[in-house]
């Protein structure tokens, strides 16, 4: 069957079988480097996507359920002003998450700082546990978001000069 | 791989249509039930799968001074951002125990009560408060008792050829509750079980009491749970332990099993009630 959706915002039609797994459609749709699903079991987030703006694992999504969606890919959401105060607080806290799953950790951050702006640290913890990969310490993580936050809501709440 | 076919309703009539024509038709709303127990790169399912997330519908949210009444295709996520005191407690907290953010950005409430192999996290939760549901089919609507989503076996069981449609949640739930998940999974597993224990204490007295485990099965003394109204708290371990000595009596009878975790949990609670 054919279904249509918006990937990195461009409109997309493409024919599926209903047992595909999304992250495969996804694969052969373009040159995704961080789609590369390890565990297809929502352990290692290297399928990790927004789609209509909600964090989710395209491995444990069926192809057919994007129908009609908007999906954001890592190499999307890559050259937005948010990913660019994640990757900066990464670097004040001297938090370097491996290859491995240093993108799916960009988009973990991603969606606590959209759901939350000021996140706490169970919040942190909590959303920890989306990407399994132990890489890196937790304190200098959640160090790392407190600084992406402070620096997004900065940018973003910043009052009007008088 | 088989092929399935797949349909997507344009509203819930057409659903209701489709589900007489095709009886062993899948819905599925988020699809982490089944996605998540398979491990192949190619999913298996049904000849026929509807899918059913996109219906409006289904995702309604609406609120009076007693009810929250949710629409079965309501993520969890979406649960969890309600208003703070919208949900009754501990309700936030057992869907917090469900997977992870991710996951929860994807399951529905509807997926979560209708599994239909075991009980998940929602189901004892919800039955404790007598939370009612709206069953569609073609004939009509009926509200019942999320309890009756369990056989007298203890299965789950759901009337064919019908919907889940909505959720009702009484806001107010008992003052004093007590909740455990049991086994180590993201996912449901042959370990996973549910216990909660919940009670009504008004001056110094029981007014109401619920217990249920579930897991592959559910179990719940209902008869025995009203034998326990009018008990004055703080119960002693003299009182605690011949409750206790009962339910694991009965719970080695009707499901095989003596299962140590339970009886622990069930003194557990007893003793929290008498804040011991």
């Amino acid at each position: 069957m054919t279904i249509d959706f918006v990937l990195n915002g461009k409109p997309q039609k493409t024919q599926i079988r209903s047992g595909d797994r999304l992250v495969y459609v996804l694969q052969k749709l373009g040159d995704f480097p961080s789609l590369i699903p390890d565990c297809l079991g929502g352990n290692c987030g290297r399928c990790l996507v927004f789609m209509d703006g909600r964090l989710i694992y395209s491995c444990l999504t069926p192809a057919f359920k994007a129908k009609g969606s908007s999906i954001v890919t890592y190499e999307g959401f890559s050259a937005t002003e948010d990913c660019k105060d994640i990757i900066y607080g990464l670097k004040q806290a001297s938090a370097f998450p491996c290859n491995f799953c240093r993108k799916a950790k960009i988009m973990m951050i991603a969606d606590l700082l959209k759901r939350i702006p000021l996140p706490e640290e169970t919040d942190i913890m909590e959303q920890m546990s989306i990407v399994s990969c132990p890489c890196t310490d937790p304190v200098s993580l959640a160090k790392a978001v407190l600084l992406s936050a402070e620096c997004r809501n900065k940018r973003k709440f910043k009052r009007a000069d008088k | 791989m088989r092929i399935s076919e797949i349909f997507y309703p344009n509203s819930l009539g057409d659903l209701l249509e489709l589900l007489k024509a095709n009886p062993e038709l899948l819905i599925v709303a988020g699809g982490t039930e089944v996605v998540g127990m398979q491990a192949s790169k190619s999913l298996s399912f049904p000849a026929q799968i509807a899918s059913i997330s996109h219906l409006p519908e289904l995702q309604k949210t609406t609120r009076s001074e007693q009810y929250l009444e949710v629409g079965c295709c309501t993520t969890l996520s979406g649960l969890l951002t309600l208003s703070s005191g919208a949900l009754p407690a501990p309700l936030p907290q057992v869907i917090q125990s469900i997977g992870n953010p991710a996951i929860r950005n994807t399951a529905t409430i509807g997926g979560n009560l209708c599994c239909k192999r075991r009980f998940m996290d929602l189901w004892p939760f919800l039955a404790c408060i007598d939370a009612q549901m709206e069953i569609r089919s073609l004939h009509g609507n009926r509200w019942a008792g999320v309890s009756h989503l369990s056989d007298d076996a203890g299965l789950p069981q759901f009337p064919e050829a019908s919907i889940l449609t909505r959720i009702r949640i009484p806001l107010h739930a008992p003052n004093f509750s007590f909740f455990k998940k049991l086994g180590n999974s993201r996912f449901p597993s042959p370990e996973s079980a549910y216990f909660v224990c919940m009670a009504e204490i008004s001056h110094d007295k029981i007014e109401s009491f619920r217990l249920i485990f579930a897991g592959e099965r559910a179990f719940r003394l209902k008869d025995h749970e009203a034998t326990l109204i009018g008990r004055r708290v703080p119960l002693s371990q003299k009182d605690i332990q011949p409750i206790v000595d009962y339910y694991s009596a009965e719970f080695v009878e009707k499901t095989g099993n003596d299962n140590y975790q339970f009886n622990a949990l069930t003194e557990e609670s007893l003793g929290r009630i008498s804040g011991q």
